[in-house]
């Protein structure tokens, strides 16, 4: 019979994998499609809650010089995380300037304020006062150019 | 030569050439595992941008180690294009009354209408906005109406502390407490 002279190589199954390639090019095309790098604002806590302002436009490009601080909703100025008093903050503040002039004065122009752009991450329950205090007090030592950061909708 | 040993003259089907598609799809896969492990969720979070000069006390100083401190420094002369937003707070902390200058403002939405129109009226020159609020006040609604001024086109938004009188009009040069953050 004829088919006892079949080649053994006709019946091998092949899987067709150009439509899973399709798939998974168009997943990859997706994905890189929506990928960003970098726009999340750094110092993101899970400790501070972002207030909503849906009217906030996005803000100018953040300089390469940038400080992040976070303020809970207690009021308390929290630097990486870690709480500090007001008169403990205060010294922070004085020492991340001073840092700032010495290094001005070594490039050889000292400005009144400081080119640092100032992060502030202020939980949405804190009370104007705390964060007026600690733009206040950053404020005494030559730090000028503040950013406050807040969701434009809910977060997801 | 035989006749079954001859070679056909007919000719073959030619090859069949198979594209190996087993290492791209390797490679796809990684790469999709690549962006699928990277992949965040697109952030809602945004900055509002506020220019707050320096007090005096920030001058750098010798005795601090640091420069000399600039002579001259810049100096608010145009004041008079000010208007003071104050904004009152109940005892939850959720804002009560909203004055723009000494007339009372419904609601965020009429602040913005009418700080827009402001910009408008003032055309090329700057219009700088004074917060004085309660210090008790939520953040949430001061960073509402911040963002409301910012959105309405006014150039600099200042934090005043609560005590610092509110002049009368939207002209007066209302004196700053000693402890506010201008």
């Amino acid at each position: 019979m004829s088919y006892k002279r079949r080649n053994s190589s006709d019946n091998q199954l092949s899987i067709n994998l150009t439509p899973l390639l399709d798939v998974v090019l168009q997943l990859i095309t997706f994905f890189m499609m929506l990928i960003h790098f970098g726009t999340k604002l750094e110092g993101a806590s899970k400790v501070v809650r972002l207030p909503i302002a849906p009217a906030a436009l996005p803000g100018s490009d953040l300089g390469m010089d940038r400080l992040v601080v976070s303020v809970d909703r207690a009021g308390m100025l929290l630097v990486e995380e870690r709480p500090l008093e007001r008169e403990e903050g205060r010294r922070w503040w004085a020492d991340q300037a001073k840092r700032r002039f010495e290094g001005q004065e070594v490039l050889g122009g000292v400005d009144e304020d400081l080119p640092t752009h100032v992060i502030i991450r202020a939980d949405k329950d804190a009370t104007y006062g705390s964060v007026r205090r600690v733009l206040s007090d950053a404020q005494e030592r030559g730090f000028a150019n503040f950013s406050l950061v807040v969701h434009r909708s809910k977060p997801s | 030569m035989s006749r079954a040993t001859r070679p056909s003259k007919r000719p073959q089907p030619p090859d069949e050439v198979a594209f190996p598609v087993t290492p791209m799809l390797d490679m796809a896969f990684q790469l999709l595992a690549f962006f699928v492990l990277t992949f965040q969720v697109p952030t809602t979070e945004t900055h509002i941008d506020l220019y707050l000069p320096a007090s005096p006390l920030a001058l750098p100083s010798e005795s601090q180690g640091r420069g000399q401190a600039p002579v001259a420094r810049r100096v608010d002369n145009d004041l008079e294009n000010d208007i003071w937003i104050r904004a009152e707070a109940n005892e939850l902390g959720d804002l009560k009354t909203l004055r723009l200058g000494e007339s009372t403002v419904p609601d965020l939405p009429a602040l913005a209408d009418r700080l827009k129109r402001y910009v408008a009226i003032m055309e090329d020159r700057p219009l700088r906005v004074r917060l004085a609020a309660d210090n008790h006040l939520r953040y949430e609604e001061a960073a509402r109406v911040i963002s409301i001024c910012s959105a309405a086109g006014v150039a600099a938004v200042r934090l005043n502390d609560p005590s610092a009188q509110v002049g009368s009009g939207t002209g007066s040069i209302p004196t700053p407490a000693p402890n506010s953050s201008n």
